[in-house]
């Protein structure tokens, strides 16, 4: 993981002085501030997908900008993983003149910056942060790019009810947004739709032994005909294998988390868990084209889909000052809170209508035989998505 | 005397020395703050003053915890538990009401619609502060040292659990938003500014001294009087105070923040911060915070590569944490106290440059008084160390305990001191049966020193008396002059602003005796005290002794193996072996006592004297 982390910023340390060089040759130029975490423990999140964001700049600016015109001048500052830095380098990049502000993959550093952006009514975006709570926190000019969790759940509850899944038992954690939230989303809409919720059962993160919440489920007088969690690792190893271990067989659901190197390498014990993604390249798809290029872009294949939603976010952006016609912010934000159906890579992304947490396509996939196979792609009905 | 006893009286100064010593380093360091905070303020942008107000808000925590764990050694995970709580408690006080009912649909109703202002809320919590301080410092404090530091830790945990477990009142581990950002430059620096006088003069206070002096030695403190318990829950409880107000600042600059904001990462930067500084001062914390982020903000600058002077700079994130990592290593090997643990600023205490009247009225003990041992017995593990020993020492008066090596004196006098609890039987002062404590002894007039010195290694010379002085004078004014009238009584006033780790063995051994005395004591126990002096330093301490039991009339009771100094002080002699009391009377009883010949140069010995002795008499 290091060495793969040190070829990826050299990458991306030639990209920004490759951007620097151009922009000042250039008249028009707009200033996108990008308080990320490059070091701590938000950096693993917010690295692949400022990539991505970073390939797609670097090809805008190439055609002279974004809308063909507003050369792209990028500043990132280190945020360190730390709420208060972030908004300090946040005031820094403001005072620099940025028009545009990129956010950290987290809530709370996002709605710091959010507070120092929604005054002077700079578009704020964040890179892969899916807390709901995060837009409405701020206000207008604060918008997600990645599914959020209840758009995932939304999808992840509308395949089950289509599978004809009745009975959900729903696995949560406190301990994290994510964990706490997600299957709570995922319940509403369940039950929405004629689902009933036969049990909930918490965890502790990091807790080793699940001997506990198993037996509740199997104590259960109304056996679930499924289990949704959105439990990651270490937990979701630890939890599939004891409850298969204990002779359950209900089938477990999950979320984007689960979808890694870990969780596929379970084998036949994952066999039949569904998770989601942002994208599935599938043969021929424009994701397909876009890993491709990106790694000849930056010499590795993408590691994950926040690569392909940060280069959205630069697409995103370009349509935006299209729209507006101008580099003024205000218009921008405008342009973007207006987006419906935007052709992107992973399908169609629509802000109008929302929260400013987008409508996108979710890929729906289940592990078979040690493989994630693909189901389906689908953009959740905003009116099922259950307010945050 | 009567002209000496007039200066004392109000004329003298309208604040002890310590606190003007305190107040101006205080004052000192508050306007460095103000100066840089004014300069920032006047032409720095709006992100620079981000970075005072944070360093202010910052500096505020990192001293909260200077207050507790500086003064009593205890390090403490817990300050971090404690700024979440002042953070969440302002966030629900000055939340607007109408986003509360939406960000909070669930907060208990005596909770909710409060929309505070800022100090308004700061006033709530500050309350708060205190009865969790009292809460939490209650339990904790009955441990000491590292299993302290240990239970502060576990601290920290309960408390990021209930707040994720609180979904109600904090949204759980969800970000808590919405707080309104009414903390500026001037508010953060302001409160730091309180902070940091609260600080320095807290290490003067009776509870600051007091703490001090049980981190240094525990049992030094308690024979001096010192309630250490009740002394480092004082430092723990303002210390809290301080670290709330952090936290309510921290709330309201930040704007959005989770439980997590305020665990081990939070908690771990303000003690790294402290550790830098130097953890025994204030003006340690102050350094500490003030150098790390210094550091931090300069560094940071070049992360980002560009051209510096001509040279091309690469991108190096990280290259922050890389500098205050060599930083930290650096002054952890090379001042391992911290940049200024050692001391703080003393401005005003310069040698030569103060001048402490000692108050020259010694304490006369005109009624007469008796410490009395009823029955009493110490058994360790079937060991008797004492066994059913009855003995009375009157004031005005000067015994002498002598015995064999392991005869149970040193065990004797620290039952009569109540520093160990009898097995059986009672010791009474005045008539009054005490339990066995040794601060209570202390404070009810038995003043011991111990056979192994233990003075305040890490305290001035008066700071150790007047640690002792504090005890039974009313205020720090006449302690002081209290504790340099014992000073000078030892001819140790030259010393007085010595750390006393730099006195002499003799030099120390006298500042015990003086830090005894200070507690104006009707009896004197002396373990040991010309143990290790030559001859010369002997026989000055011998003169000591036999003025002060003159002048004071108090009852002195000391164990020693020089005889000669025995026999040339003592009134009375008490003779020891086995836990037994053999011999009692004058030293020339005691000298022809048979017993006392036997125990100490065995028994057969003992029999041909004796028999020579009769043989002698009957041819007389």
């Amino acid at each position: 993981m290091p060495t793969l982390y040190r070829l990826h910023r050299a990458a991306l340390y030639a990209a920004v002085f490759g951007i620097a060089a151009v922009s000042t040759a250039s008249a028009e130029e707009i200033i996108i501030g990008a308080a990320t975490a490059q070091t701590g423990g938000l950096a693993p999140y917010d690295q692949p997908a400022l990539a991505g964001l970073r390939m797609a700049l670097d090809e805008l600016n190439a055609k002279g900008g974004l809308a063909g015109k507003y050369t792209v001048k990028l500043v990132i500052k280190d945020t360190r993983s730390d709420t208060a830095q972030t908004a300090t380098v946040a005031q820094e990049l403001i005072d620099a003149g940025a028009k545009i502000m990129i956010t950290p993959c987290d809530a709370d550093p996002s709605i710091s910056v959010g507070q120092l952006t929604q005054p002077l009514g700079i578009p704020t975006l964040t890179l892969c942060g899916s807390a709901p709570v995060l837009t409405a926190a701020v206000g207008d000019v604060m918008f997600g790019t990645y599914p959020a969790d209840n758009v995932q759940a939304t999808a992840v509850a509308d395949f089950a009810i289509a599978e004809g899944k009745k009975k959900v038992f729903l696995l949560t954690s406190p301990d994290s947004t994510y964990t706490a939230n997600l299957p709570e989303y995922f319940g509403k809409v369940f039950e929405k739709k004629s689902g009933a919720i036969a049990g909930r059962g918490t965890y502790t993160m990091g807790q080793p032994d699940f001997s506990a919440e198993i037996t509740n489920i199997k104590g259960l007088a109304d056996q679930p005909d499924l289990i949704m969690t959105a439990a990651y690792e270490p937990d979701f190893p630890a939890f599939i294998q004891q409850l298969r271990g204990a002779g359950v067989t209900i089938p477990v659901y999950g979320a984007d988390a689960i979808g890694t190197p870990t969780v596929k390498g379970l084998g036949k014990l994952v066999d039949g868990v569904v998770y989601t993604a942002a994208g599935y390249a599938e043969p021929g798809s424009k994701l397909e084209a876009f890993n491709a290029a990106f790694t000849k872009y930056a010499g590795h294949a993408p590691e994950s889909t926040y690569e392909v939603n940060g280069y959205e976010i630069g697409l995103i952006l370009d349509q935006a000052v299209k729209t507006a016609g101008s580099d003024d912010p205000k218009a921008i934000r405008d342009a973007i809170a207006g987006l419906k159906d935007f052709d992107g890579i992973t399908g169609k992304i629509t802000y109008a209508g929302t929260d400013r947490m987008p409508l996108r396509p979710v890929a729906l996939m289940r592990y078979e035989g040690g493989e994630g196979k693909y189901i389906q792609t689908m953009i959740p009905d905003a009116a099922d998505v259950p307010a945050p | 005397m009567a002209q000496v006893a007039m200066r004392e009286s109000p004329g003298r100064s309208f604040m002890p020395a310590a606190f003007r010593n305190a107040g101006a380093d205080a004052l000192c360091m508050v306007a460095v703050l103000l100066l840089a905070a004014l300069i920032i303020f006047l032409f720095g942008g709006a992100a620079m003053q981000r970075v005072v107000t944070y360093a202010a808000i910052m500096l505020t925590a990192v001293l909260g915890l200077q207050i507790f764990s500086g003064n009593s050694g205890i390090v403490s995970f817990g300050h971090a538990a404690f700024a979440g709580l002042g953070a969440y408690a302002t966030g629900i006080l000055t939340m607007p009401a109408a986003l509360q009912r939406t960000a909070l649909r669930d907060l208990p109703q005596f909770l909710a619609g409060y929309e505070l202002s800022f100090f308004a809320a700061l006033a709530m919590v500050l309350v708060l502060a205190i009865v969790i301080g009292l809460l939490t410092g209650t339990p904790l404090l009955r441990l000491t040292g590292s299993s302290a530091s240990i239970a502060t830790l576990a601290m920290l945990i309960i408390v990021y659990t209930l707040l994720v477990a609180g979904r109600e009142i904090t949204r759980g581990s969800q970000p808590f938003y919405g707080v309104p950002r009414e903390v500026g430059l001037w508010t953060a620096v302001g409160i730091a500014s309180v902070a940091l006088v609260a600080a320095r003069l807290f290490r003067e206070t009776a509870f600051g001294l007091a703490t001090r002096a049980a981190a240094n030695d525990e049992r030094g403190a308690a024979a001096v009087g010192v309630d250490q318990r009740t002394a480092r829950l004082a430092a723990w409880v303002v210390g809290t105070v301080a670290a709330m107000a952090a936290g309510a600042m921290m709330a309201q600059f930040l704007g959005a923040f989770s439980p997590r904001d305020f665990y081990f990462d939070f908690g771990f930067t303000l003690l790294a911060m402290l550790i830098v500084g130097g953890m025994n001062s204030s003006l340690g914390a102050f350094t500490g915070v003030v150098v790390t982020i210094a550091v931090i903000e300069i560094v940071r600058r070049f992360e980002g590569g560009g051209e510096m002077f001509g040279l091309h700079l690469p991108v190096l994130f990280g290259l922050t944490q890389g500098v205050l990592a060599i930083a930290m290593i650096l002054v952890i090997w090379r001042r391992p106290t911290g940049l200024f643990g050692e001391r703080e600023l003393n401005l005003l205490r310069r040698p030569g440059g103060r001048a402490i009247p000692a108050s020259a009225q010694p304490p006369l003990h005109v009624e007469h008084d008796r410490l009395a041992a009823d029955h009493l017995s110490r058994r360790y593990a079937g060991v008797v160390a004492v066994d059913d020993v009855t003995l009375a020492f009157d004031t005005d008066s000067i015994t002498g305990i002598i015995g064999p090596n392991g005869a149970g004196k040193t065990t004797l006098l620290n039952m009569l001191a109540g520093d160990v609890e009898p097995s059986a039987g009672t010791v009474s002062i005045g008539g009054a049966v005490r339990a066995a404590s040794a601060f209570r002894f202390a404070r009810s007039g038995v003043a011991r020193t111990f056979q192994n010195i233990r003075v305040f290694p890490a305290m001035t010379v008066l700071e150790n008396v007047v640690v002792a002085a504090r005890q039974v004078e009313p205020d720090l004014g006449q302690a002081e002059a209290a504790a340099m009238r014992e000073l000078s009584r030892m001819g140790l006033e030259k010393s007085a602003d010595q750390p006393a780790a730099r006195l002499a063995y003799g030099q120390r051994r006298r500042l015990e005796v003086a830090r005894a005395l200070a507690l104006k004591p009707r009896f004197l126990l002396l373990d040991e005290p010309a143990a290790g002096m030559n001859a010369v330093e002997t026989a000055e301490l011998v003169s000591i002794l036999s003025a002060v039991r003159t002048e004071r009339r108090i009852g002195v009771v000391l164990i020693e193996h020089d005889m000669r100094l025995v026999m040339n002080l003592c009134e009375r002699i008490v003779v020891i072996d086995h836990g037994r009391v053999i011999a009692d009377g004058t030293p020339a009883e005691v000298q022809n006592n048979p017993a006392v010949i036997a125990a100490y140069l065995g028994s057969r010995t003992a029999r041909a004297k004796t028999a020579s002795e009769t043989t002698a008499n009957e041819t007389a």
